[in-house]
């Protein structure tokens, strides 16, 4: 055994009371404090350590704060946050005030994290929560959401995170759980194990995304068999020979910036966020804000005027030099990030703090030979691991920088006419964000 | 004109989980950038696996993946045949533990009976090892080198008589945290350190294609390699893992 099931939460249903409503007044004030002292002290948002505190005094506040709301959920490896915000820009769209919608986000979407932003706006009545996948099971345990849109699945930080199954069947048993009462879910039809985990849901809409990352993709999650992966009409489409579980007709569909409904109309996205991977997810974003009762035009207006997800593709100055950032945390990440930096010189950021994965073997999933015949800089404290990637990959003209900081202010970037793409790991992106302002 | 040096990637999409395709675009660029014609076969599940290959490599994976490739690569048939032949197998972390005589899977600890090729068994440790590793590898001649890397396994494996350790750990658990690391029986060898291990470890890369050619190859100056190699031992030796 080279994998191991990651341990699950278990939770029963909380039914909030007078007294846990004083208890959760007591906490959030608390919290709030905690939040006001680390902002003062310079250590970002405060957002993670509200949370943290709140739930440390009133464990059943996480509960609380979800009771009472329309929740839509949005999880999966990789677009968790854009999609957010695409959901939450559509919902605003047609809400009274921008205040009734509530959403974490500035990506906190671990329990604290989503408690924290709930704590903040108590009168909003519909809340967009960025879940981690891992907890997911418990808000729909809890919190009873509407919607439950889920993006993909992809290996990502394997040194924590051991099988990538294991999350999905917990998603399974959660819906399983909830049977009748549990939230429609929005799921990608081209990724087998989100089909398997949405399955038992009581009513999936399926997209076909047009998702083109298959490499996590090679055994049945229902059964072990080796799936078979064909094209019909120039797209993908993947089956299982030996037991049922095969890739489900689509509701929504995704070709271009054209989107096409279960009722037969298309649609066309006017994204300012780039690329394919993006137009997938505003699919999921669009599906589930129809649910949510948004007309599709309005939907479409509101996710028009996302351009950049706590950070995600802002163009920001670092060191003087014009940049945009673009963030990879995975090799599915990658492969869909790479093709976006086409800039010469392109700058790689790369860390294995634990919030990246400490292990860079992923880099060799990644087709970096795509750079050949480009300048790159690398930088980051693993930037040396990248070098020896680029030399394997014959890309020749390679700067080893380490300092972030140091790096933007490299002769190569003297004097361009565009800004340069930068494509990062999550630890360097959020410095990135601070270096330029931006966070 | 000799063939050029066969390199079977085996179940990339099985066993490849930690980029562990990195070490055949090792072993072939170190060929090519010595002028040395190579052919890298990518062998998915259901393909057939080459009988002429003169490398195999195995990487690593889930265990649903691991009882499937066993089983596919005892149907094909053709991974023993070239071994028979004289090929060179290298498999990594899942891909070294299908080499040996059992291995478990699963909650329940289920056994599964590997490849038979390495006299190793390999049981549910007490803890998972994750982290940097850093071990010593001897060869036959007595010289040495250290080899630096990252394992993630909950597998430990214990080696049998016929089987011999590859290296000794400096830093890290390896075999079963007993310092033993990897386990090397003729031309088949095994080892912890997943994924692209020959990118950090050239002397390995080039042995593996020393022992496959039957020739000895002249060194390549690559000093990012170096430098990189020069952190990632300094770093484990500080105490990072
Ligand atoms: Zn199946």
């Amino acid at each position: 055994m080279c994998g191991m099931a990651v341990p699950r939460h278990r939770s029963t249903r909380f039914t909030p009371g007078i007294f846990s409503r004083f208890r959760l007044q007591v906490a959030t004030l608390a919290g709030r404090a905690a939040a006001t002292a680390s902002r003062l002290a310079g250590r970002g948002s405060g957002a993670s350590i509200r949370g943290q505190v709140m739930l440390k005094l009133d464990p059943s506040a996480f509960a609380t704060l979800l009771a009472g709301r329309r929740i839509a959920c949005v999880s999966g490896t990789n677009g968790k946050t854009t999609t957010t915000h695409l959901l939450t820009a559509a919902l605003r769209r047609v809400a009274a005030d921008d205040e009734d919608v509530v959403t974490n986000a500035d990506g906190a979407n671990l329990h604290h994290g989503i408690a924290s932003a709930l704590s903040e706006h108590r009168r909003a009545l519909v809340a967009v929560l960025e879940t981690d996948e891992r907890v997911v099971p418990s808000v729909v345990d809890k919190g009873d959401p509407e919607v439950l849109v889920l993006l993909n699945f992809s290996r990502d930080q394997l040194d924590r995170h051991h099988e990538i199954k294991a999350l999905g069947r917990g998603w399974r048993d959660a819906l399983t759980k909830a049977g009748d009462a549990g939230p429609v879910v929005v799921a990608n039809a081209c990724d087998p194990l989100v089909v398997w985990s949405a399955q038992p849901a009581r009513r999936v809409v399926w997209i076909d995304t047009g998702d083109v990352w298959g490499q996590d993709a090679a055994l049945c999650p229902g059964c072990g068999a080796v799936l078979t992966h064909r094209q019909v009409d120039g797209r993908g489409h993947w089956d299982c020979p030996a037991c049922e579980l095969t890739q489900p007709q689509p509701d929504y569909r995704v070709d271009g910036d054209t989107v096409s409904d279960p009722n037969g109309h298309s649609w066309t996205l006017e994204l300012q966020v780039p690329g394919r991977f993006n137009r997938a997810n505003a699919a999921c974003a669009f599906a589930a804000a129809r649910i949510m009762g948004v007309p599709p035009r309005e939907a479409l207006e509101g996710m028009a005027t996302v351009t950049a997800p706590a950070g995600r593709f802002a163009t920001t100055t670092i060191s003087g030099t014009s940049a945009r950032l673009l963030l990879a945390k995975n090799p599915a990440g990658w492969a869909e990030s790479l093709p976006l930096a086409t800039s010469d010189p392109v700058v790689l950021a790369i860390n294995a703090a634990a919030a990246d994965g400490r292990d860079v073997s992923w880099m060799w999933d990644v087709a970096y030979e795509q750079l050949v015949g480009r300048r790159v800089i690398a930088t980051g404290p693993r930037a040396q691991d990248m070098a020896v990637r680029l030399a394997y990959a014959e890309v020749e003209d390679v700067a080893v920088v380490e300092d972030l900081a140091t790096a933007f202010a490299h002769p190569w970037l003297a004097g361009l006419d565009q800004p340069v793409d930068v494509v990062s790991t999550y630890t360097p992106f959020q410095q990135l964000r601070k270096l330029g302002g931006l966070a | 004109m000799t063939r050029p040096v066969k390199i079977a990637l085996v179940y990339q999409s099985l066993l490849g989980i930690y980029g562990d395709r990195g070490n055949a675009t090792v072993l072939g660029k170190r060929l090519q950038w010595r002028g040395i014609d190579h052919e890298l076969v990518v062998v998915e599940p259901g393909d057939a696996v080459p009988a002429d290959a003169s490398i195999y490599l195995l990487g690593g994976g889930e265990d649903m993946a691991q009882v499937s490739a066993v089983s596919a690569l005892q149907t094909d048939g053709n991974l023993f045949r070239g071994l028979d032949e004289g090929a060179v197998l290298f498999a990594v972390c899942a891909g070294y533990q299908i080499c040996g005589k059992t291995f478990t899977v699963g909650d329940r600890d289920e056994v599964i009976e590997g490849l038979g090729l390495l006299d190793v068994t390999t049981e549910r440790g007490p803890q998972r090892a994750v982290g940097e590793i850093l071990t010593r590898w001897s060869r036959a001649d007595g010289t040495t080198s250290l080899i630096t890397g990252f394992e993630n396994h909950g597998g430990y494996t214990t080696l049998g008589q016929d089987a011999n350790p590859l290296a000794r750990v400096v830093v890290g658990v390896g075999n079963a945290n007993d310092g033993s690391e990897g386990a090397v029986q003729g031309r088949v060898i095994g080892t912890y350190p997943h994924g692209p291990v020959l990118a950090r470890n050239p002397d390995l890369a080039d042995h593996l294609l020393e022992l496959a050619t039957g020739t000895t190859l002249e060194p390549l100056d690559k000093p990012e390699i170096e430098r990189l190699r020069e952190q990632r031992i300094e770093a484990v030796q500080r105490g990072a893992r």
